[in-house]
């Protein structure tokens, strides 16, 4: 970076960029999130499932966010691993109504923090336990538990609850987000 | 591998393979569970809906349930999901998991002299000594078996005979059967749009004797005759009958004479199609796979007696397996003969449903003695899937390898010319035949051309499309009397790109 660049990012000009993966089961509301996080002229209505993945830009007060939206489907799934390296910080959605595939997201995120581009990192990872409007939505305290979160001992971790389609609990986690990064 | 769950020893659910399933929805992404609930036996079936984790919904059944689908029923988009349920001389059918309609099964035709006898007893010119005399007489001789209701005042005690008469006597004696068999489901012609017709066999049993009466076959949604060609090889006794005979009958549409029998050695507890075949699970721990014709291809022992079977279909994989409920907490998965996989259970399985629930693909739901309920749902990365050349090789050497499709016709076309080949073939034209798999082409060819001097006739096969394939690799002696003893094959090949699991060996 040079000294004309550091300049920019003093005076508030040019933003550092960083780029997010975003990552979690399919229908657990990646795309919903992304969506809603970017200004309101530029969203879509219709969210449809995400195939591979995309590629969705966003700023805040003084982060420039690229976020790599990926699909979460079961045989997308693998393509995750490739961009472990480029990302800096992660967003694990979790469908916290189903209850029933808890332990999948367990298994997903457990294989995403032991592989060797992430292990030795220090990356914060923000949790959205999302679909908190559903009646039968477990708490964010109680899907911490489900996933173990307190055995991430290297990492910055959050987790909010969040309500994406109203777009409720967002900024709190992209606010967290900012300050860590 | 497995991931659990779910568990709810809580569930109080006391069911069977044939009485639980997975659907009831129009969406395939939000499929529920279906379980008929026998509850104690006697009371408190229940018809119990679970979506995810929770109960939804409940219904009450009159009467035991023995059999139970899930289909969609019209022939127009939207379709509606419906569930039927085979209880008692019934099948009830609920639409929207509301009660929608009640086949009854046509009553039999009761015995004339038994008609005649329970006549008389009502009009009190036979007293229930001789009554019973009578019944029993018929019981041995007469062909059309008794009714319930004799048989059960054959069971009576003699000071009781009295009070059945009169509660009895204003009833018309009948004969119905009672559905054995569950309805099965068939993909209609249409595979694409996923219209299933259903099929439902029914076969009529009474209820005491377990003897066969008729087979009927009706269909619901599309006509008869479209889903005829398909529903053919689709029909078949489901081992009811089997039950008492120790044989398994295969019949076809409009008989009700069985076709084939297969006689097995023991009492089949279990009945699962898996293709065209037929797996039965029998009582003296064993697995018997025969084809539809009824010949034995293959007997596999199991360590612990069968407490129940089911079909584990993944469509995302196209792969079939045989589900197995063991005695000693265990579930073996069994393609073809193999054992593939063992899932370890709390208690012991007392039914097994495997299918698509919720969003989840492999979702495998098991039900246990002790009436809990379990889910396991496979991991996306898991592959069960019968590695076809480990299992299939014979006594010769087996090297699994991998590689790419790109690679693997450069492979091809490296074998092929004949440079390769020819040139080696030296002084000592030789020979060793062992049918080895394996490798890298290129490669190879050249090692035969280093190691020894080996003419590769016919070149090597490459069966597979990738990721993992089968090379098959013929050596020839073509000296009419010089032997060759101790070959060694070695592969040379891009470790970047294959993997191999030992790329020298003897031949």
């Amino acid at each position: 970076m040079g000294l004309f660049d550091k300049l920019a990012g003093w005076l508030g000009i040019k933003k550092k960029e960083v780029h997010v993966l975003c990552l979690g089961l399919d229908n657990s509301g990646k795309t919903t999130i992304i969506n809603k996080l970017k200004p309101s002229n530029a969203q879509t209505q219709d969210i449809v499932p995400t195939i591979g993945f995309s590629i969705e830009k966003f700023k805040t007060s003084s982060l420039s966010f690229t976020v790599f939206d990926m699909s979460g489907q079961g045989r997308y799934r693998n393509l995750w691993e490739h961009y472990y390296k480029e990302g800096q910080a992660i967003i694990f959605v979790i469908d916290s109504s189903d209850k029933l595939r808890m332990v999948v997201a367990k298994e997903e995120l457990d294989t995403l923090l032991n592989h060797p581009d992430i292990k030795h990192r220090r990356m914060p990872i923000l949790f959205f336990a999302n679909k908190m409007d559903l009646r039968d939505a477990l708490s964010s305290v109680k899907v911490s538990q489900l996933l173990c979160l307190e055995n991430i001992k290297d990492k910055p971790w959050h987790i909010c609850a969040s309500d994406a389609v109203k777009g409720e609990g967002l900024q709190e986690g992209v606010d967290w987000l900012q300050g860590t990064v | 591998k497995w991931l659990e769950a779910h568990y709810d020893p809580l569930a109080n659910l006391y069911t069977f393979s044939s009485c639980i399933a997975l659907g009831g929805t129009a969406t395939p992404n939000s499929s529920q569970l279906v379980v008929g609930d026998l509850g104690t036996g006697v009371y408190n079936m229940k018809l119990k809906v679970y979506r995810g984790t929770s109960l939804v919904s409940e219904n009450t059944l009159l009467d035991l349930p023995t059999g139970l689908v899930a289909f969609l029923m019209d022939q127009h988009e939207p379709r509606t999901p419906a569930v039927a349920v085979a209880s008692g001389p019934f099948i009830y059918i609920y639409k929207n998991l509301r009660p929608y309609f009640k086949f009854t099964l046509p009553p039999l035709e009761v015995n004339a002299l038994e008609q005649e006898v329970w006549s008389q007893a009502r009009e009190d010119k036979i007293d229930p000594m001789s009554l019973k005399e009578m019944l029993e007489g018929i019981r041995e001789k007469a062909d059309v078996p008794l009714s319930v209701r004799s048989l059960k005042f054959l069971r009576l005690l003699r000071d009781l005979f009295v009070p059945l008469k009169v509660v009895s006597r204003d009833i018309a004696l009948s004969l119905s059967g009672c559905v054995m068999s569950l309805p099965l489901p068939l993909r209609g012609t249409g595979g694409q749009n996923r219209s299933q017709s259903l099929v439902i066999i029914i076969i009529i049993i009474t209820t005491t004797t377990f003897l066969l009466i008729s087979v009927y076959f009706s269909c619901l949604s599309p006509s008869w005759k479209q889903s005829g060609a398909r529903a053919q090889g689709d029909m078949r006794f489901r081992g009811a009958e089997s039950v008492l005979l120790s044989s398994v009958c295969v019949c076809y549409r409009e008989s009700t004479k069985p076709k084939y029998c297969i006689e097995l050695s023991s009492h089949p507890v279990g009945l699962v199609r898996v293709g065209k075949n037929v797996v039965v699970g029998c009582t003296q721990e064993t697995l018997h796979g025969f084809t539809q014709k009824g010949k034995k291809l293959w007997t596999a022992y199991l360590p612990a007696p069968i407490t129940t079977m089911s079909l584990m279909d993944h469509h995302a994989r196209g792969f079939q397996a045989v589900l197995v409920g063991l005695t000693n907490c265990q579930v073996h998965m069994y393609c073809d003969k193999n054992l593939v996989g063992v899932i370890k259970t709390p208690d012991m399985v007392t039914s097994i449903c495997f299918g698509r629930y919720g969003r989840e693909d492999g979702a495998l739901i098991m039900t246990t003695k002790g009436t809990h309920l379990a889910v396991q749902t496979e991991q996306e990365c898991a592959s069960p899937r019968c590695r076809d050349e480990e299992l299939q090789s014979p006594a010769g050497v087996t090297v699994g390898m991998r590689s790419s499709r790109v690679l693997r016709v450069l492979l091809d076309e490296e074998l092929q010319s004949p440079a390769g080949v020819t040139v080696t073939g030296l002084a000592a034209p030789v020979s060793s035949s062992p049918p080895e798999r394996g490798s890298a082409s290129l490669a190879r060819a050249r090692a035969c051309r280093l190691c020894s001097p080996v003419p590769c006739r016919p070149p090597p096969q490459v069966q597979g499309l990738g990721p993992s394939f089968k090379l098959t690799l013929n050596i020839q002696n073509t000296a009419a009397c010089r032997p060759v003893m101790n070959l060694a094959v070695s592969f040379l090949y891009d470790e970047s790109l294959y993997s191999m699991k030992s790329a020298f060996f003897k031949v």
